[in-house]
């Protein structure tokens, strides 16, 4: 299911760079209680007060409850550790360098 | 692996409604100051002080460049500073102060008429100062992390306050006397504290983050700028004390320190070019590297002025004229017109699709403003930029004609292009379906 639900992810960009968040690097855990129906994400911004902040988290949300109807979806915003462009995967640096 | 801190609270970035209206009347200043570069072509033959000449320098110090700085470091400050913007209100009052302001002493200097008009307009923009750095300072002592950043941008606003006030009172002494010469005399003191203190020590301060940031550069040097940042510093207070020695070789001590400084801030941009991950550079960001080369050329100029003075005694109007150029239609204006294209759009796409994100395909930000009138625009910007300043260095009217002419284009085309973002309407699936 984390598999699938990074997959959904993947159409997620932030809308600066054009990358999607996982590549990015954006999503740190994704955790499933099949039990009480609910999906708890992970995640970071590139830095604490960004504008698109708001958005990123918003799509993120949106997106995975689009994926896993019928569960509820919270995100968990942290900044420890913080992020920093060695957390851009193998597949980001190569979009990147187009 | 992770820390206690996770939260779904999102960190409050400063509204669109703070933002937007500093850069629309910037747009509208570079216009109206192209159009009287048109009509006032002529008088770059001659000395700079007249009265077209100052209206049009405060216009593009105050109305444009200023004004633009000032509304987007109302977004930016919070990100450098990681804190919240203290006082929204505070904002709205600088943009209503400022923006009343500006228009009267404009009208005062292009009617020369240092009396009612333009005291009223100064004092207003003083004020509207005072309040900047209060919300600035406010909002970096409520902050958590007050880096290299956040200094330069405090002590740049220190030195907006410190011009505009001496601003006032060279307007005070051409009314009532009160300092030992003539305004005229004070002129350079005015000006250069506001271009290296407010705008040099703004763009290096910003830029430094923003370059990196936009180029995805994991350059950073701290050591590196607080040199420069020093450096800077020094050199301006430095000028300000040879200003007063009646040798003015001396002036060439701040003029190097100010070489110094711009040559690590080239090194700087030039290291985090080269550290880049994102490969492609679009026009936006390099007509904004392109400012930073362009910040040698008025330093080239101001050298060859005092190696003159130095060795004839005189001072070529065409070169402090040149020089003058240089500095507000070459790099302040460069890198508005990279910057405003990198921020405008996504301060709009954010007001308008943050909450539709996820929810359905939406535009990206950079599709919010045309490409191909920002390529024409930089194209006729190049243009009229080149042509105007020979102009000027040959005294030739025809060639000023043109350039200005191409400067007003460029104007007309950055208008455009900043209504058509600023004005843009939600266009998403749903939208596109009901088509």
């Amino acid at each position: 299911m984390c598999t699938a639900a990074l997959a959904a992810l993947e159409t997620v960009y932030d809308p600066e760079i054009g990358l999607n968040v996982v590549d990015l690097g954006l999503i740190y855990q994704i955790l499933f209680d099949d039990g009480a129906n609910e999906i708890e994400c992970t995640m970071s911004l590139t830095t604490q007060f960004c504008p698109m902040g708001e958005a990123i988290t918003a799509g993120v949300s949106e997106t995975l409850a689009g994926a896993f109807p019928g569960y509820n979806v919270s995100i968990r915003l942290t900044f420890d550790p913080p992020w920093n462009y060695d957390r851009i995967s193998e597949a980001g640096r190569e979009f990147l360098k187009r | 692996m992770f820390g206690n801190q996770g939260n779904t609270t999102i960190a409050k970035t400063t509204t669109h409604k703070v933002v937007l209206p500093f850069y629309v009347y910037a747009s509208i200043s570079f216009l109206a100051a192209a159009l009287l570069l048109v009509q006032s072509s002529g008088n770059f033959s001659g000395t700079y002080f007249q009265p077209n000449i100052l209206a049009i320098t405060h216009i593009m110090a105050l109305g444009w460049g200023t004004m633009i700085i000032m509304g987007a470091s109302h977004q930016l400050v919070p990100v450098l500073i990681e804190g919240e913007l203290h006082s929204n209100r505070l904002a709205y009052v600088t943009f209503y102060l400022a923006g009343i302001g500006i228009p009267f002493l404009v009208y005062g200097f292009y009617r020369f008429n240092m009396g009612a008009p333009a005291l009223l307009g100064g004092g207003l923009v003083v004020v509207a100062v005072v309040m900047y750095t209060i919300n600035l300072a406010r909002s970096i002592i409520n902050s958590k992390n007050r880096n290299i950043h956040a200094l330069f941008v405090f002590a740049a606003t220190l030195w907006l306050l410190i011009t505009t006030s001496v601003g006032f009172l060279l307007l005070c002494n051409f009314n009532t006397p009160c300092l030992p010469h003539n305004s005229v005399h004070y002129l350079s003191l005015h000006a250069h504290m506001g271009i290296a203190g407010w705008f040099l020590l703004t763009v290096i301060g910003v830029g430094a983050r923003l370059i990196p940031m936009f180029l995805i550069s994991k350059y950073e040097n701290n050591t590196l700028l607080k040199r420069i940042f020093y450096l800077v510093n020094v050199a301006l207070i430095s000028f300000i004390i040879c200003f007063f020695s009646t040798n003015k070789a001396v002036l060439l001590i701040p003029i190097l320190l100010m070489v110094a400084a711009i040559t690590l801030f080239v090194y700087y941009c030039r290291q985090a070019y080269a550290d880049r991950m994102r490969k492609a550079v679009d026009e936006q960001m390099k007509i904004s590297l392109l400012s930073v080369a362009m910040i040698l050329i008025p330093l080239v100029l101001i050298l060859v002025t005092i190696f003159v003075f130095i060795l004839s005694s005189y001072y070529s109007p065409q070169l402090i004229l040149a020089y003058g150029f240089f500095i507000f239609f070459g790099w302040i204006t460069a890198i508005i017109l990279g910057m405003t294209f990198k921020t405008l759009p996504f301060i709009v796409w954010n007001k308008t699709y943050h909450q539709l994100s996820g929810k359905g395909k939406t535009p990206n930000p950079k599709d919010l403003l045309s490409d191909s009138t920002f390529h024409w625009m930089s194209l006729c910007y190049i243009i009229g930029f080149v042509l105007f300043a020979a102009g000027i260095i040959m005294s030739q009217l025809l060639i000023l004609k043109i350039g200005a002419i191409a400067l007003l284009v460029t104007a007309v085309l950055y208008n455009l292009n900043v209504f058509k973002v600023v004005l843009h309407k939600p266009v998403t699936d749903a939208s596109n379906r009901d088509k």
